[in-house]
């Protein structure tokens, strides 16, 4: 567990983050989001005291981390930076190996443990394990940046960043791969990035940051219902906000057993979103859809009527 | 169909067959120099300055005429290159730089008279301008065909061997090889000499400079400080620098037992030593610290985020990555510093400087020569390896 209590940052007279209080939970997945220059990255850094805080506490698992050696708190932590870092003239192998090396594990286990890894995240040993960063593509490169984080099995992943500099496609096969690797690995993932959807899309809890402060935390669906100011609510998309709701929301959710009446024409996988289902009506220019299992076997019913009534009484519930 | 499979296909310009007009009248150039210019000189003994031959007398009319079709041959096939052609420019090339010392057999035989045992051959300035000019081709040749240092360089090194043989077996009447064969001993002791005070001029720059390079990262006053008073030292001329140490050190070498003991004296290699490290921590120092400065702060700043102490991001990531460029910078100081030595002979330090000066004096041209060839040969080595080498250290192999 990480917690921030009233921390406070200051370069100079300039006043970098200003006295905020976060707690991640164990296993938790929290997104740090907002413009260049809130204090996000800050916020991150000084959690592995690459950057010390000038006022407050950060405590990891109840203790302080002023009470650590700097060199071994960063070792228990993994971190993933934008331009992934590697180190050029290292082999993948060499570079996803440092930090068990730095922590003296055996050679052997080294080995075993950055084989498990390359695995893990996608990347053929025989074919990745003697190539040298600058022979691999961006989405290759952070992919090491992620092995590497996680080398040491650590209980805390830092990440700043990690998909900014990589083409749309890359990044959101990544983005889907992080999810499915935290879903196994449950580490305690503080996340730094100024794509909101990107943070919609992995984040247990949702922090959006303004000049310092933390102007809103939450779960996505909590700060898309209720944005505290306009500015989160600009963050969060304006008039897209709906989409960004419904793209959170699966259509399990809303389908109601099959009905008397006939099956609709167009068929959407149990499993997509509802943002998913609301293009495919518009698409198809219906406002019912029929939701099949994995087999395409009919198992239910998606009417629009119904999603919206729904809506309704969610936003009425929550007024009472 | 996609607008790209409309446009017309740019034609390729390898078909096109341009001139190269460089190597065209590169060819041009050593025939004028070939016909015009004397190829060899010849003198009676050693103090008669030689008359000059040229080709036809020297080679006689096979001779010639050979040269000459084998020039003729380089512009005309430059005229309309092909990548085959290119190739066969590099055999006609290698070919003409193994005749050289054939024909300067030839004319030993045609020119001296067996009577006259003190007879010797110079190299004319045909030789010459010839000579380099097909080493200008060999490099144009090598920028056409986009090949790597490397087999240039064996190609040069079995030339050398040619001459080397040809130099040692037949060429007893050759001006240079007289002058070698009057004093090979002592133009090993001064090879010797030379390699060692550039040996121990270069380690300890290295050595000085990485340190200077370090504290001037430490303490950022010391660096325009430091600079300025090497930037100083490097536009003191060499000679004025070895007059400069004369007399302070002679005084300390007179007043001091204990360094006169050491070897410490107003002329010799003290002096040497003392002015070639001075004027190598510049090139050091500048390269080092801009190799250590340049490493990527991302890098840097993943090193530490990752958990590395101080020593071990200096150790595995900053000095590895600087290396290529630190390299560089002992390539420049290492040439920099076999021209320097020669200079150093004038205060007796020894060394292939020796020959100059002294050839300078008797003016004894090759004997000159004798001095001056083994430092470029020396310098270009140099130069070649230590480039190799930062090659090969690029991060990764390559980039």
């Amino acid at each position: 567990m990480i917690e921030l209590t009233r921390v406070s940052k200051r370069f100079g007279d300039e006043t970098a983050v200003n006295d905020i209080s976060l707690r991640v939970p164990k296993g938790e997945f929290c997104a740090l989001v907002g413009t260049s220059g809130c204090g996000k990255s800050t916020t991150l850094r000084m959690i592995n005291r690459l950057i010390e805080h000038s006022e407050g506490d950060i405590t990891l698992d109840g203790q302080s981390i002023g009470a650590y050696d700097p060199v071994r708190l960063r070792r228990r932590i993994g971190y993933v930076i934008q331009h992934t870092g590697l180190f050029p003239h290292w082999n993948v192998v060499r570079n996803i190996g440092l930090v068990p090396r730095l922590l003296k594990w055996s050679t052997a286990d080294v080995q075993a443990r950055v084989e498990e890894l390359m695995d893990l995240l996608g990347l053929p040993v025989v074919e990745f394990s003697h190539k040298y960063p600058h022979q691999l593509s961006g989405g290759q490169a952070q992919r090491v940046g992620v092995a590497r984080a996680l080398a040491a099995d650590p209980d805390i992943l830092l990440m700043d960043e990690p998909f900014g500099a990589l083409d749309p496609i890359t990044r959101e096969k990544l983005q889907e791969e992080l999810a499915k690797l935290q879903a196994r690995l449950h580490k305690t993932v503080v996340f730094v990035t100024h794509d909101m959807d990107e943070a919609l899309k992995l984040a247990d809890h949702l922090v959006v940051m303004r000049e310092g402060r933390i102007i809103q935390q939450g779960s996505p669906l909590a700060l898309l219902q209720h944005p505290s100011d306009p500015f989160v609510e600009s963050m969060l998309g304006g008039l897209e906000r709906g989409l960004k709701q419904a793209a959170l929301t699966r259509v399990k959710d809303h389908m109601t057993s099959m009905g008397p009446t006939l099956p609709a024409q167009s068929r959407i996988p149990v499993n997509f979103s509802l943002r998913q289902a609301l293009s495919m009506m518009l698409r198809d220019h219906t406002d019912r859809l029929t939701v099949v299992d994995q087999h395409d076997v009919p198992i239910g019913d998606l009417s629009l009527r119904r999603v919206i009534k729904e809506a309704q009484l969610d936003k009425g519930s929550i007024r009472e | 169909m996609s607008l790209l499979d409309a446009m017309p296909t740019p034609r390729i310009r390898w078909k096109g067959r341009h001139p190269n007009v460089v190597l065209v009248s590169l060819s041009l150039i050593m025939l004028v120099a070939f016909w015009a210019f004397d190829v060899v000189s010849m003198a009676p003994n050693r103090i008669v300055s030689g008359t000059g031959y040229g080709a036809l007398e020297a080679f006689g009319w096979p001779g010639t005429l050979l040269a000459t079709l084998l020039l003729v041959t380089i512009g005309v096939v430059a005229w309309q290159p092909s990548h085959r052609h290119y190739r066969a420019l590099i055999v006609a090339v290698v070919l003409l730089m193994v005749l050289m010392p054939v024909g300067l057999i030839a004319s030993s035989y045609l020119l001296i008279d067996p009577e006259l045992p003190q007879a010797r051959l110079g190299l004319g300035a045909a030789y010459w301008v010839v000579l380099f000019v097909l080493l200008l081709c060999l490099i144009e040749i090598r920028l056409r065909l986009n090949l790597t240092r490397f087999w240039p360089t064996l190609l040069l090194c079995g030339v050398a061997l040619v001459w080397w043989l040809c130099a040692a077996l037949w060429l007893d009447s050759l001006a240079l090889v007289q002058e070698y064969n009057a004093r090979n001993q002592l133009f090993l002791t001064a090879i010797g000499q030379h390699l060692r005070l550039v040996g121990i001029a270069v380690s300890s720059s290295v050595v000085l400079g990485l340190l200077l390079a370090m504290l001037m990262r430490r303490y950022a006053r010391l660096q325009k400080g430091a600079f300025a008073v090497l930037n100083f030292l490097q536009t003191i001329p060499s000679l004025a620098l070895f007059g400069l140490l004369l007399a302070p050190l002679a005084w300390l070498a007179s007043n001091v037992p204990f360094l006169a003991q050491l070897g410490v004296s107003g002329i010799g290699t003290t002096p040497a030593l003392i002015a070639l490290i001075a004027y190598s921590l510049l090139p050091m120092v500048r390269n080092t610290y801009t190799a250590l400065e340049e490493v990527s702060p991302d890098t840097l700043e993943a090193a530490k985020g990752m958990g590395m102490r101080a020593g071990q991001r200096f150790w595995q990531v900053r000095l590895p990555l600087a290396l290529p460029v630190l390299l560089e910078g002992v390539r420049i100081t290492t040439v920099q510093a076999i021209g320097l030595t020669a200079v150093a002979a004038l205060i007796g330090a020894g060394g292939l400087g020796t020959f100059i000066f002294q050839g300078l004096g008797q003016a004894a041209m090759d004997m000159v020569l004798l001095g001056a060839l083994p430092i470029l040969a020396l310098a270009l080595v140099v130069d070649a390896s230590l480039g190799a080498l930062a090659e090969a250290l690029r991060p990764g192999g390559a980039q």
